[in-house]
């Protein structure tokens, strides 16, 4: 067993980047995930591990340091929180276009505009979607607890580096400031150069060798035709990564009626609701994606022969629920409870809308 | 930027013909909050006829806060990166309207204005843009926690710079904002200190005739990011720039003037040491900011105009 902590979820995730060995830490303050970069400065990981953290002078810088340490084939991290999300997207949409693994995270507040500093889950279009300009797709995980903030580090960190793409870890306010249990990893090392140079030698900028061609870090592309091509490649790999890497956590979904969707926050609030469903008899399970890309639309596809109809429950004002619907193509019907701004839903309120939008509905 | 733009010598703004009214009132600002200050006042010279430009920081979170709106002239909330072109929008949207003797003012943070902020600061002073320009600096990104900016001074604990049995917290001495926008060939830049109210409001004064951009820097202390009483905000505010870690000075018609020459600088160890951020140093961090203090100000004595 490894060992236990009490800390919020921006200190585990800023622990378990130094335990699995990031190379490079980029980030600039926002409100509320301030914790990650002052956490990484407090533990002072370049003496421990030799991990680089460099408060950037905007978001801007930390994410194009981001791309810049990502093209060595170092593993490195950036995370803000919604305004200074937006603000990275250009160089994430390079990252991605240049095929580089590299992770994100975003502890999202409401929005839009300077919105607020509390928690909202209205990021989801932006993470999921792609975010920035072109075609593309990060992987996105998405927490539920400061152990998942801890855990996901390595998990989409191994799924970055195996399709060669950016990955996000979309959290919000909640589970950035909260503070639980959490079982750390033991220590891995940083990759040293040679364990870089075997394997990403292939595509990393590690220094030109006589031995091998030069790599080329690059999202430029003039000629349409190879553009196309390029983005042909893209696309074969975000179809690889919905056929094999989707991740879900199904809870009484066996006998289910009617299905609670929700993820991060809102599923640990939708848990509490679907007990209270089901102690007024009505048969409601709880389908919690944790990849939102690739998003369970097989499985809910499937869901929806068994079931009379569904609630996304989400902190925003309704965006999941349209790649539900998506994925349920009209078969029963699929609605949207939301708070929003800051707020979040309490379990009762699930409940009754649950009652009004869908089985009465 | 243009000579033809260099104020002329405003009547000088005193506590007795300075008015009552107040601009920026009734804001949520910690006790002691020298930010609020300088904005305070600033309103008080460029009145009610002021368009204020306020990025995501301190100054938003305190004074926008619906019922408790403080501002009794136009103000608003922009991006942390875009105070300066927000404002350079407002001041030609002000124009193309027909108004007359209004001012846009955009007021920034350190870490608004020397970091994130410096690009759009840079063109607004390009392009001469009719905007007055103030940063009140204390030290820090105060409004997210207290973490460096890169007008924090060398030693300083910030959230982002933890002093340790080994490391001093910040290592970087302050950038030199001031040259930086002096660079630009602007008008009229200043620098100013809450600490010498008069100095600062005249130069406000000073920089709303200027047609074109004006800027000016002002020291503007904050207990909670320092570690300081709250009634001490105005005495370290003066003391900063007797111990000449900070300075009162000009850049007009091309040429630098030091405002303000101390014949003998005041103790900088008892300035740091009334201030929680800096209770950690050394003797060896007290002589490099010293010996820094003295390679500024041998500097600054040789090249600039003073008395």
């Amino acid at each position: 067993m490894g060992e236990l902590r009490l800390m919020k979820g921006n200190e585990a995730i800023a622990e378990a980047a130094i335990r699995y060995g990031v190379d490079g830490y980029f980030g600039y303050p926002i409100t509320p995930q301030s914790e990650v970069i002052e956490t990484l400065m407090a533990r002072k990981p370049w003496e421990e591990t030799g991990m680089v953290v460099v408060q950037a002078e905007s978001e801007v810088a930390a994410a194009n340091m981001l791309y810049g340490g990502a093209a060595c084939g170092k593993k490195v991290m950036t995370s803000s929180s919604s305004p200074g999300v937006s603000l990275k997207l250009e160089a994430i949409s390079y990252i991605a276009g240049a095929e580089l693994p590299a992770l994100v995270v975003n502890v999202v507040r409401g929005g839009p505009g300077l919105g607020t500093i509390q928690p909202a889950q209205s990021d989801y279009f932006q993470a999921v979607k792609g975010g920035g300009h072109g075609d593309y797709h990060l992987i996105v995980f998405a927490p539920n607890s400061v152990q998942e903030m801890a855990d996901f580090v390595e998990d989409t960190y191994e799924l970055a580096i195996k399709y060669r793409n950016p990955a996000m870890i979309l959290s919000d306010g909640i589970i950035g400031q909260m503070m639980e249990k959490v079982e750390l990893k033991d220590f891995k090392p940083r990759f040293t150069d040679a364990e870089i140079k075997e394997k990403f030698g292939s595509w990393a900028t590690t220094g030109k060798t006589p031995d091998r061609e030069r790599n080329i870090v690059t999202s430029l592309e003039l000629q349409s035709e190879l553009q196309e091509k390029h983005n042909h490649k893209l696309q074969a790999k975000y179809q690889q990564m919905r056929e094999t890497e989707v991740r879900f956590e199904s809870t009484n979904t066996e006998d289910a009626e009617y299905l609670l969707v929700a993820y991060g926050s809102s599923s640990r609030i939708c848990r509490k609701a679907m007990e209270l469903a089901r102690d007024k008899g009505i048969k409601v399970g709880l389908l919690r994606p944790i990849t939102l890309f690739p998003f369970p639309t097989k499985q809910l596809a499937e869901l929806a022969n068994q079931v009379k109809g569904m609630l996304s429950v989400e902190m925003s004002a309704g965006q999941m629920v349209e790649d539900i619907r998506l994925a349920v193509n009209g078969k029963v019907p699929v609605e949207h409870f939301g708070r929003y701004g800051g707020i979040i839903h309490s379990p009762d309120e699930i409940v009754n809308a649950l009652e009004k939008q869908i089985i009465k509905g | 930027m243009k000579d033809d733009n260099t104020p002329t010598a405003p009547k000088r703004i005193t506590a007795k013909n300075m008015t009552e009214k107040e601009f920026f009132y009734g804001h949520k600002a910690c006790a002691g909050c020298g930010g609020s200050v300088a904005v305070r006042l600033a309103l008080k010279v460029t009145g009610e006829k002021t368009f204020a430009a306020f990025p995501a920081g301190c100054m938003a979170a305190v004074g926008f806060i619906y019922p408790q709106m403080a501002f009794r002239n136009n103000a608003i909330i922009t991006t942390f990166p875009g105070v300066a072109s927000m404002a350079s929008g407002i001041s030609v949207g002000a124009k193309a309207l027909g108004l007359k003797g209004y001012k846009t003012v955009a007021f920034a943070g350190d870490g608004g204005t020397a970091d994130i902020g410096l690009q759009a600061l840079s063109g607004m002073i390009d392009r001469g843009d009719d905007v007055m320009y103030i940063c009140y600096d204390n030290e820090a990104y105060m409004n997210t926690g207290i973490q460096k900016s890169g007008l924090t001074p060398y030693g300083t604990h910030t959230t982002t710079t933890p002093a340790g049995k080994n490391f001093p917290g910040s290592k970087t001495q302050k950038k030199n904002l001031f040259e930086i926008i002096a660079a630009h060939d602007i008008a009229y830049a200043a620098t100013a200190s809450i600490g010498y109210p008069q100095d600062y409001i005249n130069k406000v004064n000073k920089a709303k005739q200027v047609k074109g951009p004006s800027f000016i820097h002002v020291f503007a202390s904050c207990p909670t990011g320092w570690g300081s009483p709250t009634h001490t905000s105005i005495e370290l505010a003066k003391e900063v720039v007797d111990t000449g870690l900070f300075f009162l000075a000009e850049y007009e018609n091309g040429s630098f003037k030091l405002n303000k020459n101390p014949k003998a600088f005041k103790d900088i160890p008892t300035y740091l040491q009334k201030q929680g951020r800096f209770k950690h140093l050394k003797e060896e961090d007290y002589k490099l900011i010293e010996e820094h203090r003295d390679m500024k100000w041998e500097r600054m004595r040789r090249n600039w105009k003073h008395s």
